[in-house]
């Protein structure tokens, strides 16, 4: 069994953000020559999210809204002192909650050499505390 | 119109790349641990906050860490690279050097303000033999100074140096010299409201340090222990936005004042005018 990792860095623009990766892992798939096996797409961040759903610009505004709804930018939370381990104030609760509830990882099936992904699904990189640069991993394991 | 009058320029990739020792530095100075962002990044933050112009603040602390973070010089190459940041000095009142170096960067570099942060540079603020000098010539060049007041997060940092009423001394000799007092002194909040409401040439700025976010920052301070009202007359030409950045956010930093309830033309002034007053900028307010 081979594994290939890569790194992609991208640098958000806004402080929340849907960001459409889909095209870029199935091109580091391709790229990778494996057939059969799992594609992981993973972040490398507590206040960011990979999430997979319908490309519609509608449902990204609603995930962020909803998001925004469940844990609000301007809740009361513990997590808001300041940090020694960083030398920051700790103001982004919200966002490591959100990161939380949409998750940093998916899984798809690789398949005669391509990731097997619905036709309405779209791989999603979400910026919760942005304007940030990010980065993410993509592994393609398999034969 | 809004100017963040309160930022480090510290924690960007292309200058830790050019000036490697600079991250030890930092962590060392101020206790950042984490990761640089491209300069891009800065400014996008900006975009993001609304925020049009950045007053950027080195700290030249070659007394008691033997550098600085940064420098003028790198200050002065960041200015070149975007006309919406503007450059302040940093130069150590302990060093024997200091007064010729500042009047070459001031006049070389188109810095327009000195930064002095007490607290890290270990000395008194209203120390005739250190600090003096350094005051006259900054009257003499007609450059406003920028001094850390309060608190200091740094661990290094000792507080006790930094308390704002050290300052009360330097604006009654110093009649013509504007005085800001960083993070508008907290906790010593009271000390430093005194000096802004007496005194003509001192101003405060929001880049207050509670144990909170922004906006529970600012309820409690400027909202509950000083009080709108008391902003809205007495010190409204004289509180300047600023966030600490990175140490905080500037886009939460922005929305919290924007959210306190403020008077729109108040805020206008808080946000930018009484910035563009103080140095000589864009619009004045009246």
């Amino acid at each position: 069994m081979k594994s290939l990792v890569k790194r992609i860095e991208i640098e958000t623009q806004h402080g929340t953000e849907t960001i459409n990766i889909t095209e870029t892992i199935q091109h580091i798939v391709a790229e990778s020559g494996l057939q059969n096996g799992l594609v992981l797409v993973s972040s490398l961040h507590t206040t960011t999210a990979i999430t997979v759903n319908e490309g519609l610009p509608d449902i990204e505004s609603d995930i962020l809204a909803m998001m925004e709804k469940v844990a609000p930018s301007e809740g009361i939370y513990r997590h808001a002192r300041f940090l020694p381990s960083d030398g920051q104030m700790a103001v982004n609760a919200s966002s490591h909650l959100q990161s939380a509830m949409l998750g940093f990882q998916c899984l798809f099936p690789l398949e005669n050499g391509r990731m097997v992904i619905g036709g309405r699904q779209t791989i999603f990189f979400v910026e919760l505390d942005g304007p940030q640069l990010r980065t993410y991993i993509v592994q393609v394991l398999g034969e | 119109m809004i100017v963040d009058f309160h930022t480090h320029p510290i924690m960007i990739k292309e200058l830790i790349e050019e000036d490697p020792p600079l991250l030890q530095s930092i962590e060392k100075v101020f206790g950042f641990c984490f990761a640089a962002q491209p300069l891009s990044i800065f400014i996008k933050e900006m975009d993001e906050a609304g925020v049009d112009e950045a007053v950027l603040l080195p700290l030249d602390c070659s007394s008691s860490f033997q550098r600085t973070v940064v420098s003028n010089q790198q200050v002065a190459r960041l200015c070149e690279k975007s006309d919406r940041f503007i450059g302040f000095a940093s130069i150590d009142p302990r060093q024997p050097d200091a007064l010729s170096q500042l009047e070459h960067d001031i006049r070389n570099y188109g810095l327009v303000g000195l930064k002095l942060n007490p607290a890290l540079q270990g000395f008194y603020p209203n120390d005739k033999e250190i600090a003096y000098p350094v005051y006259h010539l900054c009257a003499e060049l007609s450059i406003p100074i920028m001094v850390h007041c309060g608190l200091s997060w740094a661990p290094a940092g000792k507080s006790r140096f930094a308390n704002p009423l050290f300052l009360e001394d330097v604006a009654q000799d110093f009649p013509q010299l504007r005085i800001i007092i960083g993070h508008f002194g907290w906790p010593w909040v009271n000390e430093a409201l005194i000096l802004g409401l007496k005194y003509p040439n001192v101003y405060l700025d929001t880049a207050i340090l509670y144990c909170g976010t922004p906006a529970q920052s600012f309820q409690k301070v400027l909202v509950e222990q000083v009080g709108l009202l008391v902003i809205e007359r007495g010190l409204h030409n004289k509180v300047l936005f600023g966030s600490d950045y990175p140490r905080v956010d500037m886009r939460r930093s922005v929305r919290a004042i924007k959210n306190l309830g403020l008077s729109e033309d108040i805020g206008a002034k808080i946000f930018g005018l009484n910035a563009c007053n103080l140095l000589g900028i864009g619009k004045e307010a009246k």
